[in-house]
C-alpha cells in the first residue's frame, strides 16, 4: 500500500515537472514577443504584460528539469528504461546470467548509494546545516549560509537537494528490482518500439501482442524462467 | 597507463551488463578514488552541474514534441500522403515507405517507434498488394534510422552538448544529407522493384494529392517551427523544441484528435521517462570526460595520432570503424556521449570542421541501428515482421549496402552537410 503510493507519487511529481516547465518557457517565450514587439498594437495591454517579469522562467525550467532527470532516473530502474550491453551476459546460461544481472543491480545501488551520500554531505556543508539550525532557533554561528541561485534567490542547498534525495530513491529502486528478479526471476522490461493508436489497424492475436517481450533481442535482460531462444538458426520465433 | 586502466574498466563494468550510466560513473568514482588525490566530493557537484545548462533541456523538450505525435494516426497520414505522391513509380508502396518513414521519423524523433508505427501499417498493405514480406522489411527498417539525420534530432542535440557545437547549425547540416540519403533508399528501392517488376499503385489525381498533403501538412510543420524558429533568430534551439512540444500538444489533441485530454499525463510520464534516462547518461558522461580532461587524455591521444602522421583521410576511416563497431553494442546517444569527446579534439587539430564531423557521427549512428548484433531497428523490425535476426539482415543488406555508401559519400565530402549551413551564414 504504502508502496502503491509512493509510486504514484513519483509518477505524478516527474509527470508534473515535465508539463510544467514546457509550460513556462512557452508563456515565457510568448510573453517575450508580446511585451517586447509590436504584435499588439494596444499600449495598455503591453503595459499590462510588462509588469510581469519572467526572467526568472529559465532558472527554474533548469531546476525543474534536473529534479524531473534525477527522480525520473529512479523511475526508470522501476521501468526497466536505463540499458546496458548485455550482449555478452545474455549469451551465457540462466544461472550465470542471473548472477551478472545481480551484480548489476547492486552495483547501481551501491553507485546512487554513494552519489546520494556525497551529495547529501555537500548539500548539508552548502547551506542545509545553517537552515536547519536556524529553524530550531539556535545560532549557527560561522556556518556558511550558503550561496543562493542568481535569478530566483532560491537557496542553492534546496536546489541541490535533489541530488541526494533522488540518488537515495535510485538506490532503493536498484535494490528492489534486484529483490523482486530474486524473488521471480522478473524483471522490468522497457518497450522502445512502443507507438499508440495502431492497435486498431491490426488487433493483438492472443499470446502475440507481447511478443516483443519474450524476444531474444540483446538488448534487455528477459525474464529467466523462460526457455532461452536460440536466434542462431534464424527463425527469431522464439522457440 | 591510466588511460588503459581507464578504458579497461569502464569495458569491464560495461560487459557485466549494468546500465551505461552506472558503469560510466563507477568508472569515475574507483579511479578518482584509489588512482588520484581529487577529492571525490567535487563528484556530488558535478552530478548536479553536469545537466545544469539550458541547451541540453531541448532534449526532454524534444522528446516531449515527438511523444505527442509517435501515434498511429499521424503515422496513417504520413504514408496516405507519402504513396499519393510516389506510389504510381516503380516499387510504388516500398518508396511511399521511405518517404513515410522520413517525415514520421523526423517528427517523432524516434527511430524504433517509426520502424514500429510506419511497419505495422505499411507492410500488411505491401504484402497484400504483392510485394515480398523481405522487401517491405529492408525498406522500413533502414527508412526508420532517418530519423536521426533530418532534423529536429535529439542526437545531434547530445552531440552539440558534448562538443560545444551549434545546435542551429548541425540541424541545418543535417537537412541535405538527410534527403540524399532518403533519395538513396528511395533509389535503391526502386531499381530493386525495377527489377524484379513489383507493382505499382494507380496515380492520383492532384486533388487527393492535395487533400493527403493538408492532413499531414500540421505534423510536419514542426519541423518548420524548429528550423524557421531557430534560422531566424526567434528562439534558442531550446525554447524552439519547447514551442514544438507546446505546438505537437495542440496538433494532437484539437487538430488530429489522436489523443484525448486523458492521454496527456501518460505521454508526459513516458516523456518524462525517456528524458530522465538520457539525462542520466549525460550526467555521468559529464563525469567521465571530466576525468577525461583532468588525466589529459584527448590531448594525448591527439598528439600521439598526429605524431604517428595519421592524415585526415586515415583518420576519418578510423573513426568509421570505430564507431560501426560501437554500434555493435550500445545505442547511439551513449556512443555520441562517450567517444564525440575522445575523438573532437583529433578532429578539430586535424582541421575538420566540428559540424561535418558531428554529421558524420550521426550518420554512422544510423548505419549502427541497421545492422545486426544490436541493431535497434532490427529488433523491433523484427518484432512486427515476425522474421528472425538473420532472415532480415539479409532482407537489409541492398540498403545497409547504400548506407554504407552515403557514410562514405558523407564522410570524405564536407561540402554536402556544410554547403547549406554556410550558405545561410549559421558557419563560417
Amino acid at each position: 500500500m504504502l508502496m502503491r503510493i509512493l509510486d504514484r507519487l513519483e509518477e505524478i511529481f516527474i509527470s508534473f515537472l515535465m508539463g510544467a516547465a514546457t509550460l513556462i518557457t512557452f508563456v515565457a517565450v510568448v510573453h517575450r514577443y508580446l511585451a517586447s514587439s509590436n504584435l499588439i498594437p494596444i499600449t495598455s495591454v503591453q503595459d499590462w504584460l510588462l509588469q510581469f517579469d519572467l526572467s526568472w522562467a529559465q532558472e527554474l525550467t533548469i531546476i525543474m528539469f534536473v529534479w524531473m532527470a534525477k527522480f525520473g532516473a529512479a523511475y526508470g530502474v522501476r521501468t526497466g528504461i536505463h540499458v546496458g550491453v548485455d550482449v555478452l551476459i545474455n549469451r551465457l546460461e540462466d544461472k550465470k546470467r542471473a548472477v551478472f544481472i545481480i551484480f548489476g543491480l547492486l552495483a547501481g545501488a551501491f553507485f546512487t548509494g554513494i552519489v546520494g551520500t556525497l551529495g547529501a554531505a555537500f548539500v548539508w556543508e552548502n547551506g542545509a546545516h545553517y537552515a536547519w539550525l536556524q529553524w530550531l532557533g539556535q545560532d549557527p554561528g560561522d556556518i556558511p549560509e550558503g550561496p543562493t541561485t542568481p535569478d530566483m534567490e532560491m537557496p542553492t542547498w534546496i536546489v541541490y537537494s535533489a541530488v541526494p534525495l533522488g540518488s537515495y530513491l535510485m538506490c532503493f529502486r536498484f535494490l528492489q528490482v534486484a529483490w523482486n528478479f530474486l524473488r521471480s526471476g522478473e524483471l522490468p522490461h522497457h518497450d522502445h518500439g512502443h507507438v499508440a493508436g495502431i492497435e486498431e489497424e491490426a488487433p493483438p492475436v492472443a499470446g502475440e501482442e507481447d511478443r516483443i517481450y519474450r524476444m531474444e533481442d540483446d538488448l534487455h535482460p528477459h525474464k529467466l524462467r523462460e526457455p532461452p531462444f536460440d536466434d542462431a538458426d534464424g527463425k527469431g520465433e522464439g522457440k | 597507463m591510466s588511460t588503459a586502466i581507464i578504458f579497461g574498466l569502464l569495458l569491464a563494468l560495461m560487459l557485466t551488463g549494468m546500465p551505461i550510466s552506472i558503469s560510466l560513473g563507477l568508472t569515475v568514482l574507483t579511479f578518482l578514488y584509489t588512482m588520484t588525490q581529487v577529492p571525490v566530493e567535487s563528484v556530488a557537484l558535478k552530478l548536479f552541474t553536469g545537466i545544469e545548462k539550458f541547451e541540453i533541456m531541448a532534449i526532454p523538450f524534444f522528446i516531449l514534441a515527438g511523444n505527442f505525435l509517435t501515434h498511429g494516426g499521424v503515422a496513417r497520414r504520413m504514408i496516405k500522403f507519402a504513396s499519393s505522391m510516389v506510389g504510381h513509380w516503380h516499387g510504388g508502396l516500398g518508396l511511399a515507405g521511405v518517404l513515410a518513414c522520413a517525415l514520421f521519423a523526423a517528427v517523432s524523433g524516434s527511430s524504433p517507434a517509426t520502424v514500429v508505427a510506419i511497419g505495422s501499417i505499411l507492410l500488411p498493405a505491401m504484402v497484400k498488394a504483392g510485394f515480398p514480406k523481405r522487401f517491405g522489411a529492408g525498406v522500413i527498417t533502414t527508412s526508420g534510422a532517418l530519423g536521426i539525420l533530418i532534423p529536429p534530432s535529439i542526437v545531434m542535440v547530445m552531440y552539440s552538448v558534448s562538443t560545444n557545437t551549434s545546435v542551429g547549425a548541425l540541424f541545418m547540416a543535417g537537412v541535405i544529407p538527410g534527403l540524399v540519403m532518403a533519395g538513396m533508399l528511395g533509389l535503391t528501392t526502386w531499381y530493386r522493384a525495377y527489377k524484379f517488376k513489383y507493382p505499382r499503385q494507380p496515380r492520383v489525381s492532384f486533388a487527393e494529392r492535395f487533400q493527403a498533403f493538408r492532413d499531414s501538412m500540421w505534423g510536419l510543420f514542426l519541423i518548420v517551427i524548429v528550423m524557421g524558429g531557430i534560422y531566424a533568430g526567434l528562439f534558442t534551439p531550446t525554447e524552439a523544441a519547447a514551442m514544438s512540444a507546446v505546438y505537437a500538444f495542440v496538433i494532437a489533441v484539437f487538430v488530429y484528435r489522436d489523443l484525448g485530454l486523458k492521454d496527456v499525463p501518460r505521454v508526459l510520464l513516458n516523456s518524462a521517462n525517456m528524458s530522465a534516462m538520457l539525462l542520466y547518461i549525460i550526467t555521468n558522461a559529464v563525469l567521465f570526460s571530466f576525468l577525461m580532461t583532468h588525466e589529459n587524455i584527448p590531448q594525448e591521444m591527439a598528439d600521439w595520432m598526429l605524431g604517428e602522421g595519421l592524415g585526415m583521410v586515415a583518420f576519418l576511416l578510423v573513426v568509421n570503424v570505430l564507431l560501426l563497431l560501437a554500434g555493435n553494442f550500445m545505442e547511439p546517444s551513449s556512443i555520441i556521449l562517450i567517444m564525440a569527446p575522445i575523438l573532437f579534439p583529433v578532429a578539430t587539430n586535424l582541421g575538420i570542421d566540428p559540424v561535418h564531423f558531428g554529421v558524420l557521427i550521426v550518420v554512422n549512428m544510423e548505419v549502427g541501428m541497421c545492422h545486426p548484433p544490436v541493431g535497434l531497428n532490427l529488433y523491433v523490425a523484427s518484432g512486427i515482421t515476425k522474421m528472425g535476426i538473420t532472415e532480415l539482415t539479409v532482407a537489409v543488406w541492398p540498403w545497409l549496402l547504400a548506407m554504407l555508401a552515403f557514410l562514405m559519400l558523407v564522410t570524405y565530402w564536407p561540402t554536402l552537410s556544410l554547403w547549406l549551413p554556410r550558405t545561410l551564414g549559421m558557419i563560417s
